[in-house]
């Protein structure tokens, strides 16, 4: 039995505009979406905001109902069997809600504790377990509004595995964290996943689905654009190399110049105080850089280095520089 | 059977402790259950006894505490939903294995015992602030009314919680239907004062039987207290019925419509 099974599985959200002649509009999230994740898998949605991550994981986490299409947890029908479904699933979205900030983080563990009918003598024994899985036991008898937001997501991953569920969804749980919150929470993620717990993430963070997936799938304005391991995902720019280069005031002659060279894959452009970081995919970029340094000529070149293109890298080749910069 | 009896009555428990933990932490919930109805009963007996009907103290004594009791449990079918639904924990809540309705009888059940100190404040504002004499005629189906009038109104609480989930202004809502409430459930003035045309929509309301068991049991009205307790009684399984329906016509609504955390 597979742990997650999805068959062409569409939503659309209706919308209105206007205010007195109202005009409703339908904005299709997912569409014709096909996925298979296998039990045990820590399986990586990576995709621009807006691209129906969110959407897809609240459907099968039984929040949202599909449009159309089909979905199966555990060999069971989301929309159907949430009766059974629901005790063998955790579900845990990004950022400070979803809370009792008013009450202590046992508190809260407790309470989802007793509405996913965990017996009161496994909860005395699994609570403090979890607690001390993400690092809260100090802390746990304090009141949430007083925590940390690494912590309130620690919390939310404990919450997440009060009923030890079968198969757990991540939504962005690292989003808004600090370098150190979020390693710490990755490695709460992959110690999960080391004891047999089937995990959906969803991130926008590069690094860290190439860190921590087995398989990935991009998916970009509701569709699927590709299904495959980060390895295997990276060797769409294997032939690239990647030449980054910093500098300050590139024109946009420059820039439009670099892009149609011929041995130029693309190029993506990020602004730090006033200066600029190019970061140029070319095959054989090294014997290019002289012709790069001639064309931003007048940029005030700083520094030039080339590496090894990530996931990231072929991300953008995937899905153009527009889907990182959104 | 049992274990599932056992699972659900552990779910209303930490539903109600819970709520009673976020409750001690809310201020404002604390001067609305003290304060409130010490307004309430000033301003009800207050109007008797300028009208000249000093007699009628202990009715708008009662009448007072009902709305102080009312008061609270807008909080449970109105507010409730509405924080839960701005925290963010409305669809971890419906997503939960337990239905939602029984949630709600844990968090409304919470705040109708709380709600019980607002009919303390109000009795203890009728003796010292207007020395009324407060004699109950009937003590044990006074309480017993009591117990009855809290379920039921928990119970109308569930009927509006589980249609709140609908709608993103549901502690408004509640707000704007506090003083319709107190009207047509008598808690202001008999309710043979209203038109006859508005009095069957006060029949199906959970205040207007629970002022008259009380009404009935302190000797102010001829009526049997232990019948309208028993209408009380069959008042509280209609609402949880209809509750019931409601909801799961709700859950497929807000899961159809992703309106769980709209806000």
């Amino acid at each position: 039995m597979t742990a997650i099974k999805i068959e062409n599985l569409g939503r659309i959200f209706s919308t209105t505009t206007g205010t007195i002649r109202r005009t409703r509009k339908d904005i299709t999230a997912l569409e014709n979406i096909n996925l298979v994740v296998e039990p045990g898998e820590l399986f990586g949605l990576l995709g621009p905001n807006g691209a129906g991550k969110t959407t897809l994981t609240r459907i099968l986490s039984t929040v949202l109902l599909p449009s159309s299409g089909r979905a199966e947890v555990l060999g069971m029908d989301v929309v159907r069997d949430t009766k059974k479904l629901r005790p063998r699933i955790g579900m845990v979205f990004g950022g400070e809600r979803g809370l009792y900030w008013r009450l202590s983080g046992r508190d809260n563990i407790q309470y989802f504790a007793d509405l996913y009918l965990v017996p009161p003598e496994v909860s005395r024994k699994r609570i403090p377990e979890l607690l001390d899985l993400v690092g809260l036991t100090e802390r746990a008898d304090e009141r949430v509004e007083g925590y940390s937001r690494g912590m309130k997501q620690k919390l939310h991953i404990a919450r997440g595995l009060v009923n030890d569920p079968d198969v757990l969804f991540l939504d962005e749980p690292t989003i808004g964290l600090d370098p150190i919150a979020a390693r710490e929470l990755r490695a709460v993620i992959l110690e999960m996943n080391k004891r047999g717990k089937t995990i959906f993430l969803t991130s926008h963070y590069m690094y860290e689905v190439d860190e921590l997936c087995q398989r990935v799938a991009v998916v970009n304005k509701g569709k699927i654009a590709l299904i495959d391991t980060p390895s295997a995902f990276k060797t769409m720019v294997a032939d690239l190399e990647v030449v980054e280069i910093e500098c300050r005031e590139v024109s946009p002659e420059a820039l439009a110049r670099l892009r149609a060279h011929p041995r130029v894959a693309s190029v993506t452009m990020e602004n730090h105080e006033g200066a600029q970081s190019l970061q140029i995919q070319s095959p054989g970029g090294v014997e290019s850089i002289p012709e790069f340094v001639r064309i931003l000529e007048g940029s005030q070149v700083q520094k030039v280095i080339t590496r090894q293109p990530t996931l990231e890298d072929a991300y953008v080749k995937l899905l153009g520089r527009e889907a990182l910069n959104s | 059977m049992i274990n599932r009896l056992r699972s659900v009555l552990r779910v209303i428990a930490g539903s109600f402790t819970m709520q009673a933990k976020e409750r001690a932490t809310n201020q404002f919930f604390v001067g609305t259950l003290l304060v409130l109805p010490i307004i309430f009963t000033l301003l009800s007996v207050g109007t008797y006894l300028y009208g000249g009907k000093g007699n009628f103290g202990l009715y708008a004594v009662i009448g007072a505490g009902m709305m102080g009791v009312w008061n609270a449990n807008l909080w449970t079918s109105g507010r409730i939903v509405e924080g839960e639904r701005r925290g963010g924990t409305l669809s971890m809540l419906i997503a939960s294995p337990t239905p939602f309705p029984i949630i709600l009888v844990g968090k409304s059940l919470s705040n109708a015992f709380a709600s019980l100190i607002s009919l303390v404040v109000t009795f203890a504002t009728g003796l010292i602030a207007f020395r009324l004499e407060l004699d109950i005629a009937n003590p044990a189906a006074f309480i017993v009314s009591l117990l009855l009038t809290l379920i039921s109104m928990t119970c109308f609480g569930l009927v509006l919680g589980s249609t709140f989930v609908l709608t993103r202004n549901a502690g408004d809502f509640m707000e704007a239907a506090n003083y319709p409430i107190f009207i047509l459930s008598g808690l202001m003035f008999p309710l043979t004062i209203l038109p006859a045309w508005l009095r069957p929509l006060s029949s199906i309301l959970a205040p207007t039987w629970g002022n008259l068991a009380l009404g009935a049991s302190a000797g102010l009205v001829a009526d049997n207290p232990w019948l309208i307790d028993l209408y009380l009684i069959g008042l509280s399984l209609a609402y949880l019925m209809i509750a019931q329906t409601l909801f799961k016509k709700v859950e497929y609504l807000v899961r159809r419509d992703g309106s769980m955390e709209v806000f």
